[in-house]
């Protein structure tokens, strides 16, 4: 691992996009799929360039994350990758990949991730909003990082997600290269590369940033205390039965959050399979032994079971939460419930390769304590 | 076709009938859907009890049958047989168990006649939703793997190939015999161990159907009955089979001679790098031990650039280029011999073994004991003979600060024998025997034992608390229980009568063949009492102390049953192979594999192609644990299937 500067000379978002024109210029890969504005323009989504003068419109930085990379490269190598495909991801997108390839869902062979240090990033209504407030979401974040400040720009806060995030550095042992924006100074963006790939882009060792490891120290903290909070007032209103019910209560079944999940890998939820098909006079006799069935019935079952299915996976990058038509907090509670059981396994989704899964796992001594006796 | 459903209700002599209501169970059954006959009987499983099912089926054209007895474990074969002969298909059969389950574990008539309704409820409920589904059958390749090569191996292997099949035993050591041929005499005949051994090793290395395999082991292991395929690791001996003569020159000038601990000897002897590990060995071929070989750890041994091993082979037999090999073989059934080890008496320290060298185990008494042992079958300790020897029961087994509450089964018998055996060897010496209780149910084993405290053989009740040193003397300090007082007893030597247990390499058997361990950690049986030598893979069964302590008498039996089970078989060249499986639906799958890490019988593997899992229907024994991991419900178990299990569920509660 090297450490090496790219010069800023107009923006960063232009020299990020000279920089990724050179992986395809090179060679290095064949395709690239960085962020940019969707057709029509009113967002930003992931998209696949083959070629380099496209480039030009791409916004690696933009502060949005409508869809994970993380399920958009799944796709792209599920079944295979044939060419050599860069991907330029924040961590926890590629802490959410990491955890497909383990289920198989996608493969690293053949893939290069360029990691970007991430500041946050917005809800879609607020960066629209920004966006017609005349307010460039981009240029206002690289301003604030430029003097050392990782915050929204002034009226506008990240999603709650984001703001207790803990990972927003990708890990050096898994990607390609990592672009430190938050060492950003005005005139140079620190990068750490690989080194083999560092002589193909002809980049020289240089001195690290250390400018970068003290807005990540400050960073951390601050999102450390946020998580704190935020998980404690989950526990407060979230547990138990009746507070689930009450934190679920305006959850209508669109299923918006499975679908949106980068770990929902299911090609098709139990949910919508025939297991949940019920024959018309079960819900009678439902609704005859509770006393009333409310309609659409199964809703916290819903939730109880897509927890137990992924929640030690769950990397907490808040999809679920963004795409929910209700405004339910949704990924406060796998976040609340992932880090208790994720300490009980020493599980940390997205961490390493290495490390299976805790449901890809059997074990036939753990846990005795939960008074399960053996044969 | 509409469902026509008979339920039968058993007494079961008073064992259900005493508890339950049966007649108003019968009342209830009539009133279920689909029901078109409801009766009770005395004995279902009795002649008249299936003749009652065929009558019915015949009478009111059954096309599904309730039986609520027992456990299904006994008899459900017997009741689909019963409703196959008259045409209806066995998995359209279903048992509701009120025995068990019900009447021998309630009291109340009233609640436990509630609970078998409940119960006949849900199986009249799941019957209606049975499929019919086919038994298939594969054929079996006309061959065995045997996995160990001691007494039970040996023996096994033996009856196979007399029966005209091929058998490979693969021998983790670099010789067969196992144990057995560490052991001096038996009980309760006092005959030679090693002579009945040498016999066994004779017909098996001689037999044209039996190919030995020594210095293997098994790397992987795939297929599923009739069908196995076994890649096994050959380590070289660096020496030529069809040169060596045994004639031990090249261990008389190895450098090393007289420095490594003799295993065979369990350590009381030390040998040379290039060793055979006693006369009768088979193949009876000298082998080099790569750990301590100087040769082979450093590149130089001796002097010049030949080492001394070498120099002195006048046939040329040692050769240093060998290297390990693959082989590959196919079988039909495979039977696992793989044996114990011994406790390992230094987690007893209160009892010194490790710190006086004359406290030993049982098994360093036999070599002791045996004619071609370190003193010749001379009991002999620190150069001299012992006038006092104190035997102790029960190390490492009965034990549960040891974690191991087992009874070692053999203990007692071979104590009273290497008793007798310092009483024959040492008639003045005072032999006094330590026990918790005298267990010596082997045929003639109370006679044996009678007949040792007869020879003078003193046997104490009690536990001992500690040993400690007295000048050149052993103190043993123990509690006699029959006298209710703390008791010393002096000694020049004391034997530990050191339990069996699973050996270390049980995990690594389990994992490779899918079989499950018992509580005590040794491999486990299909059921104690009716399938003792099956497992629950097919095709694959125990032989021996593998699966749990056991005299040589009974790992024969054993072993002999395990073949008799694998011969079934092959001679009948197909088997049957269970009809209910799991299926994939390859339009759910998503390929992730969670499946094939829950399944314990390797029935699940990922198409490279379609990425979805596919179900090898023949490994698959319908246990249903991949169903329960798939996130998506993309597998489902036939004959339990979602729909089946819910109606189950709903009429339940």
């Amino acid at each position: 691992m090297l450490h090496a500067w790219l010069n800023v000379e107009r923006n960063p978002t232009q020299t990020m996009r000279d920089f990724l024109r050179s992986f395809l210029e090179k060679g290095i890969v064949e395709a690239i799929l960085v962020p940019a504005p969707s057709a029509g323009g009113a967002s930003i989504t992931p998209t696949l360039f083959l070629n380099p003068e496209e480039l030009s419109r791409a916004e690696p930085f933009a502060p949005l994350m409508p869809v994970s990379e993380a399920t958009m490269v799944s796709m792209l190598t599920r079944t295979g990758n044939p060419i050599k495909l860069g991907a330029v991801m924040r961590n926890c997108q590629i802490r959410a990949l990491v955890e497909l390839v383990k289920f198989k869902q996608a493969q690293l062979d053949n893939l290069i991730i360029i990691g970007i240090d991430c500041p946050g990033t917005y809800e879609l209504k607020d960066y629209s909003a920004m966006v017609q407030n005349g307010v460039d979401p981009t240029a206002s974040l690289l301003e604030n990082l430029a003097r050392g400040e990782v915050s929204p720009a002034p009226g506008y806060s990240f999603r709650e997600a984001c703001t207790m995030c803990i990972y927003p550095i990708p890990d050096p042992a898994i990607v390609a290269v990592t672009v430190g924006l938050m060492g950003f100074d005005g005139e140079r963006l620190p990068i750490l590369v690989k080194e083999e790939l560092a002589e193909k882009l002809g980049l020289a060792d240089g001195s690290p940033s250390n400018r970068r490891e003290e807005v990540i120290n400050g960073l951390l903290k601050a999102r450390k205390e946020e998580r704190e909070k935020q998980i404690g007032r989950f526990t407060k209103e979230g547990t138990g039965l009746e507070g689930l019910l009450r934190w679920f209560s305006k959850c209508i079944r669109c299923y918006n959050c499975m679908g949106i999940c980068p770990i929902c890998y299911c090609r098709e939820c139990v949910f919508r399979t025939p297991v949940f098909e019920h024959e018309s006079a079960r819900y009678f006799d439902w609704a005859q032994k509770k006393g009333v069935l409310q309609m659409p019935p199964e809703h916290l079952l819903f939730h109880l079971t897509r927890i137990n299915h992924m929640v030690t996976s769950c990397v907490g990058c808040g999809l679920c939460s963004s795409a929910c038509p209700s405004e339910i907090d949704v990924a406060l509670v796998f976040q609340s419930v992932g880090e208790e059981v994720q300490a009980l396994f020493g599980y940390v989704p997205g961490r390493s390769l290495e490390e299976p899964a805790p449901v890809q796992t059997f074990q036939e001594r753990e846990f005795l304590e939960l008074g399960e006796t053996l044969r | 076709m509409p469902a026509r459903i008979g339920v039968y209700i058993c007494h079961c002599g008073i064992n259900i009938a005493a508890t339950v209501d049966v007649e108003e169970v019968v009342r209830f059954a009539q009133t279920l859907p689909n029901v078109v006959v409801a009766r009770h009987y005395t004995y279902m499983c009795s002649d008249p009890g299936q003749a009652l099912i065929k009558q019915d089926i015949e009478e009111y054209k059954l096309n599904r049958v309730v039986v609520a007895s027992c456990s299904p474990r006994m008899h459900e074969p017997t009741f689909r047989s019963v409703v196959a002969e008259k045409g209806v298909n066995p998995y359209q059969f279903e048992m509701a168990n009120i025995r068990e389950q019900n009447s021998w574990v309630h009291s109340d008539v009233q609640a436990a006649t509630q609970k078998a309704k409940e119960l006949v409820a849900a199986a009249v409920a799941k019957v209606a939703l049975l499929e019919p589904l086919e038994e298939r059958e594969v054929e079996i390749t006309p061959a065995a793997l045997v996995i160990g090569g001691g007494i039970a191996g040996l023996t096994a292997a033996l009856d196979i190939a007399e029966a005209g099949y091929k058998v490979y035993l693969v021998e983790k050591e670099p010789t067969v015999g196992g144990r057995m041929a560490q052991l001096s005499r038996t009980f309760p005949a006092m005959e030679d161990a090693r002579h009945l051994l040498a016999e066994r090793i004779k017909q098996a290395s001689s037999h044209p159907n039996i190919e030995i395999l020594t210095s293997s082991t098994l790397r992987e292991i795939e297929g599923y009955i009739g069908n196995f395929k076994a890649t096994i690791l050959r380590r070289p001996r660096y020496v030529r089979a069809d040169r060596c003569t045994a004639c031990g020159k090249c261990a008389e000038a190895c450098v090393l001679a007289g420095q490594i601990p003799d295993e065979f000897n369990a350590g009381l002897s030390r040998r040379s790098a290039i060793y055979l590990p006693f006369a009768e060995a088979y193949p009876p071929v000298y082998t080099v031990d790569p750990q301590n070989c100087l040769y082979l750890k450093e590149g130089k041994c001796g002097e010049g650039d030949t080492p001394p091993c070498v120099a002195a082979c006048p046939e040329g037999a040692i050769d240093f280029s060998q290297k390990e090999e693959e082989l590959e073989r196919k079988f039909g059934v495979i039977i696992v011999a793989t044996g114990f080890d011994l406790f390992d008496a230094r987690l007893k320290p209160e009892l010194g073994y490790g710190r006086y060298p004359n406290v030993i185990t049982a098994l360093e008494f036999e070599r002791l004991a045996s004619p071609d042992g370190p003193t010749g079958g001379e009991i002999i300790v620190n150069g001299k003979k012992p006038q006092s020897v104190v035997f102790i029961h029960c190390v490492g087994s009965r034990d549960k600060t040891v974690g191991n509450p087992y009874c070692s089964r053999i203990c007692c018998m071979f104590t009273a024998k290497q008793a007798l055996l310092v009483k024959e060897k040492l008639p003045e010496a005072k032999v006094t025997v330590f026990y918790m209780d005298v267990r010596s149910f082997t045929k003639g084993g109370e006679e044996f034992y009678d007949r040792a405290r007869g020879e003078g053989v003193l046997y104490r009740r009690g536990s001992v608390s500690e040993i400690y040193r007295k000048g050149d003397k052993l103190i043993v300090r123990a509690d006699d229980t029959l006298l209710g007082r703390p008791v010393e007893v002096e000694a020049d030597l004391v034997v530990l009568a050191t339990g069996l247990v699973p050996r270390k390499e049980t995990e690594d058997v389990a994992l490779l063949l899918k079989l499950a361990r018992s509580a005590d950690g040794f491999l486990a049986e299909a059921h104690p009492k009716l399938r003792p030598v099956d497992t629950a893979s097919d095709g694959i069964f125990l032989a021996g102390t593998c699966q749990g302590p056991k005299d040589i008498a009974d790992s024969v039996a054993q072993a002999r049953a395990a073949a008799s089970s694998a011969l079934m078989y092959l001679i009948q060249g197909k088997a049957k192979v269970e009809a209910v499986t799991s299926k994939v639906d390859p339009e759910i799958c998503s390929g992730c594999g969670l499946c094939e890490a829950a399944c314990a019988f390797g029935a699940l593997k990922l198409d490279p192609k379609r990425k979805v899992m596919t179900v090898n229907a023949v490994l698959c024994k319908g246990c249903g644990a991949c169903a329960v991991a798939c996130p998506s419900k993309a597998i489902q178990l036939s004959h339990f299937t979602p729909a089946q299990t819910m109606v189950m569920v709903e009429a339940l509660v």
